[in-house]
């Protein structure tokens, strides 16, 4: 349903309009499903996919067909441990050998779970599970073995922080113990969706031996998720932000939502965005090695997301009052620029980089840091990308005079032909007039106008006519002027 | 856990070891090294390490080989580290070329003339940048400006001696290479934080020349230190090694990039400077000024200024200045010396900031008594 607001505020805000037109006329997915040649388990499948996801199912369905069921296979069992670990009504002695031991749960037919509360947003899928079970048998049995294997290694590491009562009781307490999270609920997935990818061929073998990129690709979502949803997570009595760094800056948790600190509150959030974006240029890396176009799009789509939200809460203070995401136009423009090349990623990322500067505020106490972060980021780009060639300085300055690199001898050119251009519509602008101009007044003069006159009443200043005295004082210039022509 | 063994560099002399980045030597040679120190400069009063440390200081000119021998000949140094120029902005063509150039032969004649193993040769970042153009990541791949298409003076001959000293290397003993290092601040600097902390002090932190886009470099000046020390130790391994060096592990004859690995945007580093001196203005109150415009005001105000003889506020040169990206790569120095900035540029700048801000204290005082 579109909303009147929604289209009120498209109505002032012509390019964000612009942007959704485009992804919805001009968006080609590089692959898309075949429904009339699914079973009908797996429609259900993807039907729950779009149930539960909203960010993933459309990038996840555009997939190579070789990975397209895989990768929503292991989507919906991730959801389906995730939705038995979100769920606080489930008793810990019930919750923790349901978590360890899912992957077990994956060979047992027809396994459903009704255990849920009925405010779990997507009980619906561990209710009718068995569809899940069904497919996942019938994927290859590698990419089996790496899904159960992350599930295994999730259910563990959820069940560990199910168990802390530190943890449920006071939130995350150092940096370490925060990444430690993330990377159970996200670094593992980038790992799993990485092997994935190397198995396939689709990605590059490299990408196994540099295991800390994929685990960057996981943070990264991970960390901007847990920032932008700061006031929801208080609300539902959970604290994702490490004490190691809200304690620097208010005394209780508590303190970040009272209006009266929002100054503290938000250099609070700066240290967690400057968190996030340390390692985005390894995220840039990672993308670096990714071969098929429906996979780089499945991985930039949701990192080019990340760094949008990472600017649009940083230095923001509806943080504290409600979820703050990006416009809808602004995500269609992000999704058509994520899927095109590393290159118009980088573009987002250093557009996105800058505006994270460019809110930087001086008075944060982490405001340099915060710059050398952008700045590493572009740094990174500017050596994957370079403009500056130093052989091409070395000519130039070995042939003395300077030789225009062929980017410049090309704009160089082209400032050239403006210049022509602009130059020739003068002439044909002046010739026009003139010609113009002289049919009008030949055309007056024709009809008797008397040009004599207005040039001597010019000359004795008159340049306004004075039509307060109306015609009496016309006629008598004019007479003047007749008698002494006459 | 014990401190790492310290390190030695034999006799070391550092030649400037009483100016702005040879005493940050000094200090940390004194601090983390187990060598015999001696310092040769035109004058030894200032930034001088107490007596009871051992350093020894000499009296020297070092455009004399007359006066440079007997010094060599006392302290027999293993490395000389020759850190010796005037300031990029304080003095004119002649002594810049006396200095930097016959200065630097000299030091070269007398490191042959007395079996010197290593000489490390502070040079600039400026050597391949015609401070006009926009340098971006730029590496050592990048040439050094030639004198045609050079616009500052201090750069040509920093060049020149750069290419003396390289040319140096293996004749017939001598190894040398160059620290080529980017915008050093710190305490005792006199070209990058006093001016910004002026700017500070006299209120006028409200402009904003550019957009503050462009990247730049500054470098801590203990960092700096640190990279010099670590290229003698590699001079040094180098000159022990009894086979050959492999190409790409090659310190000798070389030129290395030294930044604190972190370029930040212009005005950024400005406003931290600022921040650290007390400042508690965010950017509300800043009036940006776009390139064109300050390039066309400071042209206007050095015609006007001119005309009545006096100088100007805002030079086209600072508005050149203050909006270009000037920014490098240095993983060569990462990769053959090991190099890694020891602080980071906030901590540098901290440190830096405070002993401006205790200075200023005690000039204060000066005057009230």
């Amino acid at each position: 349903m579109v909303k009147i607001n929604d289209l009120l505020y498209l109505a002032v805000h012509p390019n964000q309009l612009r942007s959704i037109i485009q992804w919805k006329l001009w968006h080609d997915p590089v692959n898309s499903r075949d429904p009339d040649k699914e079973t009908e388990n797996l429609k259900q499948c993807f039907y729950y996919l779009n149930m539960t996801s909203r960010s993933f199912s459309s990038v996840i369905q555009e997939l190579n067909p070789e990975l397209l069921v895989p990768v929503a296979i292991f989507y919906l069992v991730l959801r389906g441990l995730d939705t038995i670990e979100d769920d606080m009504t489930i008793p810990l002695p019930k919750k923790e050998p349901l978590l360890r031991d899912f992957d077990k749960i994956m060979f047992q037919d027809g396994w459903n779970f009704n255990g849920n509360g009925p405010d779990e947003k997507d009980r619906e899928l561990l209710v009718h599970f068995d569809v899940v079970i069904a497919e996942f048998k019938l994927i290859k049995p590698v990419y089996q073995k790496i899904i159960l294997d992350i599930t295994k290694k999730m259910g563990d590491g959820m069940a560990d922080y199910a168990n802390n009562a530190e943890f449920n009781e006071n939130g995350v307490d150092t940096i370490k113990d925060y990444e430690l999270y993330c990377h159970y609920v996200a670094g593992l997935v980038g790992e799993g969706c990485t092997r994935l990818f190397v198995e396939s061929k689709l990605a590059n073998a490299a990408l196994l031996q540099r295991p800390e990129l994929s685990e960057s690709m996981g943070q990264f979502l991970q960390k901007t998720n847990i920032i932008r949803d700061l006031q929801e997570d208080y609300h539902d009595k959970r604290r994702f932000y490490p004490k190691e760094i809200w304690s620097k800056h208010v005394t209780n948790f508590e303190d970040l939502f009272n209006p009266k600190n929002v100054k503290a509150a938000l250099n609070c959030t700066s240290e967690m965005v400057l968190n996030a974006i340390q390692k985005a240029d390894e995220c840039l890396f990672y993308m670096a090695g990714i071969k098929d176009q429906s996979v780089f799009n499945f991985v930039a789509i949701p990192q080019v997301m990340a760094i949008a939200t990472l600017e649009l809460v940083f230095q923001n203070p509806k943080v504290f009052t409600g979820v703050v995401k990006i416009t809808k136009g602004d995500a269609c423009q992000l999704m058509i620029e994520a899927s095109q090349n590393l290159r118009t990623v980088c573009d987002v990322f250093k557009r996105y980089a800058r505006r994270i500067s460019k809110k930087n505020n001086p008075t944060d106490p982490n405001f340099l840091e915060i710059s050398i972060a952008c700045g590493k980021i572009e740094q990174f780009i500017e050596s994957i990308y370079p403009t500056q060639d130093p052989k091409a300085l070395t000519r130039q300055y070995n042939n003395e005079e300077e030789i225009a690199t062929p980017a410049d001898a090309k704009v160089q050119a082209e400032h050239e032909e403006a210049k022509k251009d602009i130059l020739y519509l003068l002439i044909a602008v002046m010739c026009t007039l003139f010609v113009i101009s002289t049919a009008m007044i030949g055309i007056a003069w024709l009809a008797g106008a008397r040009f004599d006159i207005a040039f001597n009443e010019l000359r004795n200043g008159n340049f306004f006519p004075k039509y307060q005295q109306g015609g009496e004082v016309a006629e008598a210039i004019v007479q003047q002027h007749d008698h002494i022509e006459l | 856990m014990a401190p790492p063994a310290k390190k030695n560099l034999g006799n070391v002399l550092v030649i400037g070891g009483c100016g702005f980045l040879g005493h940050h030597i000094v200090n940390l040679l004194h601090d983390t090294y187990t060598s015999k120190i001696s310092v040769l400069d035109l004058s030894t009063t200032r930034n001088r390490r107490p007596d009871s440390d051992g350093v020894a200081y000499y009296n020297g000119d070092i455009t004399s080989i007359s006066s440079l021998v007997p010094i060599f000949e006392k302290a027999k140094p293993d490395v000389v580290i020759h850190t010796a120029s005037p300031t990029l902005m304080g003095a004119g063509h002649e002594l810049y070329r006396k200095v930097n150039v016959d200065g630097t032969a000299c030091v070269i004649e007398a490191c042959q003339k007395t079996g010197v193993k290593a000489l490390v040769y502070t040079s600039s970042a400026s050597v391949i940048h015609d401070t006009i153009s926009d340098l971006k990541n730029a590496d050592e791949r990048w040439p050094v400006v030639p004198p045609h298409a050079q616009h500052e003076y201090y750069s040509q001959t920093k060049a020149e001696a750069e290419a003396l000293v390289l040319a140096a290397n293996r004749s017939p003993t001598l190894l040398t290479c160059s620290i080529r290092p980017a915008g050093i601040f710190g305490e005792g600097d006199v070209q990058i934080l006093p001016p910004i902390l002026n700017v500070h002090y006299t209120n006028r932190t409200g402009f904003q020349l550019g957009d503050n886009t462009n990247l730049f470099d500054f470098t801590y000046v203990v960092n700096v230190a640190h990279a010099h020390l670590l290229a003698a130790f590699g001079l040094l391994a180098t000159s022990r090694a009894s086979t050959a060096i492999l190409d790409h592990e090659k310190v000798d004859g070389e030129a290395f990039f030294i930044t604190n690995c972190s370029p930040v945007y212009f005005w950024d580093f400005a406003r931290a400077v600022w921040a650290h001196a007390g400042s508690k203005k965010g950017t509300e109150h800043v009036w940006v000024i776009s390139r064109d415009m300050g390039l066309a005001i400071g042209g206007l105000l050095e015609w006007i200024t001119w005309a009545v003889g006096r100088q100007a506020k805002l030079t086209k040169r600072q508005v050149k200045y203050s909006t270009m990206t000037r920014y490098y790569d240095c993983g060569k120095a990462q990769k053959r010396l090991g190099y890694q900035p020891l602080v980071g540029l906030n901590e540098g700048l901290r440190r830096g900031v405070k002993w401006f801000e205790e200075q200023r204290t005690k000039e204060g005082e000066k005057k009230d008594q």
